[in-house]
Order: structure tokens, then sequence, then C-alpha cells
């Protein structure tokens, strides 16, 4: 599938839909707006809320290993098991719980191209109101793998070196602090511009018309020849709150293959709070 | 029905056509160029209230006629409003329930109106970020129900549905061409479906292939419901730029005080899409100088008094004891 680095990560519609209820294969839809979910999903696709199911409800961070095995193991999920993720705004979301299932050390996850609007706008695809209800199993997670996830410390890092790859997926009006959100969004900073030394490479460059992703040739073009990515070096990778970025690690690390490949989901409404920490405009 | 005493058996009977047009009232105050006549032509005088009542009968006639509505099968729809409320209020007649999928930023008054016309409501957050052309949040949400829940909804799909066009080939145009004794050189529209513009720009061409069809969009990022800036109109299939000559990028601030000048100045009480359109129109007669032009004014103010008074400084004030 489009010449990527790591293909078996990535599963067409058509895919889905001849694995549907197939033992070992757990569908998940992710979306930040439930309302989709429950309107309609792929046939016995458990549905996770981002917001409230995804993120620590006290303090801001992923949930803990624990709530995720209770989550996984709630949702019917064995760790042997294939899980295909899928969601809404492009696969954003469902992006983010993919990383999410990799920092847990679950092994077989993968992202179904296009997410649920390519879904929708297919005409043999259908979809249900039926509700889910899968049988708990007691999900034990693997081996943490925070090499996925960086932190401030190493984003200012990262800022100051050469020797990094930071790769901001924002818009460009939030990258040159023209606006500090786009428009209606709560989550916000005190102040707009971009991390220095970061690229601007909107995540919707990494997408086609119909929602999936670029073939890797042109991704290759874009990310590495037009704008500069050096795949020898670390790459960080952020937007917002680290949902967009999530979808651009993803195509980073898995489509492009690069080695080391890390999500910055504090995003901006950590590092634009920040005192006193750097930031560059325009 | 009787137009002359306007005496009628049903809502229906009043919806526009030929025979029953939209009224047009003459713009008097532009002190632009006297050789250049302007017509405003009052879509919120038809029955439901603005000019959707044309697309929604068309596209419901059109789903009761493949018998696609009835034995507990409604109407999903997204709408900015207008549409929804037309069809809403119609669907409700006629015994169909119905659901409407709303953007968040659509004004309160229109969402109540909603209610009150007996639509359901879902109203979601469309300003994620969306990448062009993907389609959005709310036609996404309907399309989902529409095919989850294929025996409780018809979508009649405005941004899609060729219904939307013949409606304004059918009324909009030839009300125009007989109201202006065919006259008329100038069509000033607004783009959201594209429905209108494209319906009236087809059948004013098919009389005078010289007709100037002029489209006024809104700036990027704009606040004025129910229409798209160009860099948005991926999400209609209706939209065909041949149709059109000139379209105008006006500074969507400009729609509100336009709009307050024209209920102040010409007793119009225009909402803020039309207030955009004669910002436009007052352009093209400054360039045209000549003419005979008529402006498509969608629906009226009292939908949009939240908005105005968020982008009119001072009207607020003095509201309140």
């Amino acid at each position: 599938m489009g010449n990527y680095s790591h293909p078996e990560v990535l599963v067409s519609t058509d895919w889905v839909q001849e694995n549907l209820g197939k033992p070992g294969i757990k569908l998940v839809e992710i979306d930040v707006d439930t309302k989709a979910y429950d309107a309609g999903h792929i046939a016995g696709a458990v549905g996770f809320n981002w917001q409230t199911q995804l993120q620590d409800q006290v303090r801001r961070d992923i949930i803990s290993k624990e709530a995720f095995e209770k989550l996984a193991g709630g949702a019917g999920i064995s760790p042997s098991d294939t899980v295909v993720v899928y969601g809404d705004n492009n696969n954003w979301f469902a992006a983010y719980g993919f990383w999410l299932f990799k920092i847990y050390g679950h092994q077989d996850v993968r992202l179904m191209n296009g997410g649920r609007v390519k879904w929708l706008n297919e005409a043999n695809k259908l979809l249900t109101t039926d509700k889910v209800s899968p049988q708990p199993v007691a999900y034990k997670a693997g081996p943490v793998n925070m090499e996925l996830r960086a932190f401030v410390p190493q984003v200012l890092e990262a800022s100051k070196s050469a020797s990094f790859n930071l790769v901001d997926v924002r818009s460009p009006d939030e990258f040159t602090g023209k606006v500090i959100a786009p428009p209606g969004m709560t989550e916000t900073a005190q102040r707009g511009g971009h991390i220095p030394g970061a690229k601007s490479i909107p995540w919707s460059t990494a997408v086609a018309p119909d929602g999936s992703f670029k073939p890797a040739d042109e991704l290759r073009a874009i990310y590495i020849d037009q704008k500069g990515v050096d795949p020898k070096k670390d790459t960080i990778a952020y937007c917002r709150i680290g949902e967009r970025s999530s979808h651009t690690w993803f195509v980073l690390k898995y489509l492009l293959g690069l080695d080391k490949v890390k999500n910055y989901d504090g995003s901006w409404t950590e590092y634009g709070n920040l005192v006193a920490a750097p930031i560059e405009k325009a | 029905m009787n137009h002359e005493k306007r005496v009628y058996n049903d809502i229906f009977e009043m919806l526009p056509n030929e025979e029953n047009p939209s009224p047009m009232v003459r713009i008097n105050r532009t002190g632009l160029s006297p050789e250049f006549r302007l017509f405003a032509k009052l879509e919120w005088l038809n029955p439901f209230g603005s000019v959707k009542d044309r697309a929604a009968w068309e596209m419901l006639r059109d789903l009761e006629e493949r018998k696609e509505l009835g034995n507990g099968r409604g109407i999903v729809e997204p709408t900015s409003g207008n549409t929804g409320i037309s069809l809403a209020a119609m669907a409700r007649t006629r015994g169909y329930h119905m659901r409407a999928v709303v953007p968040n930023k659509v004004p309160l008054e229109k969402k109540v109106l909603l209610k009150i016309a007996g639509a359901d409501l879902d109203v979601i957050s469309d300003e994620l970020c969306p990448a062009p052309g993907l389609g959005d949040g709310s036609i996404n949400l309907a399309k989902t129900h529409a095919k989850a829940s294929r025996d409780r909804y018809a979508m009649p799909n405005q941004y899609e549905n060729d219904k939307n066009v013949e409606a304004h080939f059918r009324t909009t145009g030839p009300e125009i061409w007989r109201q202006t004794d065919g006259q008329v050189t100038h069509l000033f529209v607004s783009l959201g479906t594209c429905g209108t513009v494209v319906g009236t720009s087809k059948f004013l061409r098919s009389k005078n292939p010289n007709v100037k069809v002029i489209a006024v969009q809104p700036t990027e990022g704009h606040d004025v419901p129910g229409l798209r800036n160009v860099t948005q109109l991926g999400v209609s299939k209706l939209f065909d730029s041949s149709l059109i000559d000139d379209i105008l990028e006006v500074d969507f601030r400009l729609a509100y005080t336009r709009a307050l000048e024209l209920c102040q100045t010409e007793g119009l009480l225009a909402g803020p899409s039309s207030g955009l359109i004669y910002e436009g129109a007052r352009e093209i007669i400054m360039r045209d100088k000549v003419g005979l032009g008529v402006m498509i004014f969608a629906d009226n103010i009292f939908k949009y008094t939240s908005n105005m008074m968020k982008h009119i400084p001072g009207l607020a004030a003095g509201t309140q004891a």
C-alpha cells in the first residue's frame, strides 16, 4: 500500500469491510465528538471519547497504564488482538489513540486509511447504530514506550540545537501567531507564534482529497525534499493539543520510516503558556 | 387559491412562482448612478421566511414523489438554518419528522426557530481546522444518520441535489425575467449551496446570454451565517463557475453595516447576507454605471439580532434598564 515503510500499520476501508467480525480483530472508533459514533459506526466498533476516555480527567496527561488497561480490557481487547482504529476529523484522534496504544505496548494496532469520512462516502460501506456490548477481558499492557512522547525539556533542547527536526503541523496562521488557536477553540495559550527552529508543515499536507494518505513518494518529496526534514535526525512533531501532531507523527514514523519520532502532546497549549520560553512569530 | 385577493387553502399555495413572485423593491438611495436601477428581491416574504422555501419545497416534493418519506421515515439535513426551517415546517405540516444538523456558529435565533418549526437539533463544532475539500462536520453527521438509519431518514442534501438548482430555474429566474420585462442586466447573489446562483443564472442566460451574474462572498474566516467563502465551496457539488461573471470578495463586517444601512435608509429589514450583496452591487454600479440589477435578498434581519449586536458596536447599549 503506497510504498510506505511500514505498510502493515495501515489498512484500507476495503480491508476493514472484508475482515468485519473476524475473531482477533477489534475495531475502535475514536472521536472528539461522539455524536458521530452514536449516529452511526462500523458494525462491531466500540467508541472511545478522546476527551473523556483517553485523557486523565484530573491532571493534564494521557491516561495512566492502569486506566488504559481498564479501557482496553473493558472494550474486549486482548493484547494479542489486531486493533484497528479510525475516527472523525480525518483520523486525528484515531492517530492519537494509535500513539497511545503504542505507548502502552500494544503489538498490533493499525489505522484505517481515510478515517470515518472515507468510509462514509463509499457507497458500499454500511454504518449501524447497533450498540456494542463487548465481553470484558483482563488486559495487561506491554512495556511502556515513553520514547514516543516528547516533554518540555526535550522540546527546548530541540529548539536550541540543530540536531533535531521540529515540525509544527498547525495552520499557517497559528504558526505565524496571527491567531493563537482556530476560531471557537476553548483550549488556547497566552502567546501566539511557534517554537524557534520549527518548520511549518500543516497536517493536511499529508492527505489526498478523499482523506487518505498520499503515497510515500509524494510524502517524501514534501517532508524531506521540499520542507527539509532530515531523516537522520530525531524528530518532534507538535500542534495545539497533540492530536493533529499524532497524525503527522504517524506519517513520519510509519509511512516514511523515520527512526526516532516523538509526539509533543503538550503542544502549543503548553509551550505558548511557558514563562520565558523563546517564541518566534511570522 | 386566489393570488389577486391573496386567499389560500393552505400555506403551500403561497410558495413563490412566476404567477406569485416574491416582491422586488427598488433601492432609491445608493447615490451612485441614476442610470443604474437596482432592485432587491425580498425572499423573506416567502411563507417560511427565506429564499430556501424554493429549494426545500422542490426537494421535499421530489422525495414524496419517489415515495422516500412516510411510515416513520422523515428527513435529515445539514443546514445553517434557513433550509432547515423551511424543510422542518413543511415536513411537519405534511406529517414527517425532521432532524437538522447545524454548525455551532449558527445564530441562536435560528437554532430556536428550528426547534419551533419542529426539528430535532444536532449542534456540532465545525471549526476544528478542517482540510479543504473534505466536507464539513454537519454534512458528514447528516450523511451518517442517513446511512446508519435508512429506515428513519432520507437526506435531501441541498449541497448535491439538482432539485435545489431546478427550483430556481423553475421559479426565481422566470420571476425576475417577468418582473423586469426582460430588461435585467445584472444579477447579484451570495454563495452558499450555490443552488440560487446556478438555477437563476441558467434561466436568465437562456433568455439573454449577456446578463451579468455577480456572486458576492465574504472574506475568509467570516461570520456571516449561510454563506461560504470560495475556499469553502468544495462542499457544494452544485457550484459552476462558468455561470458567474465576477466573484467579489467583500470584508464580511460590511455585511452588517450595510444591512443596518438598508434598514435605516431604505426601510428594508434585510439580513447580513443581503448587506454583503448590496456592498457588492455598489461596487459594480460604480464600475458599469448603466443597467438594471436584481439582488436576491435571502432573508431578513430578525434572525440575526445577536450577530448584529456582536458586529455593530453600540447596538447592545441601552437595551437594559
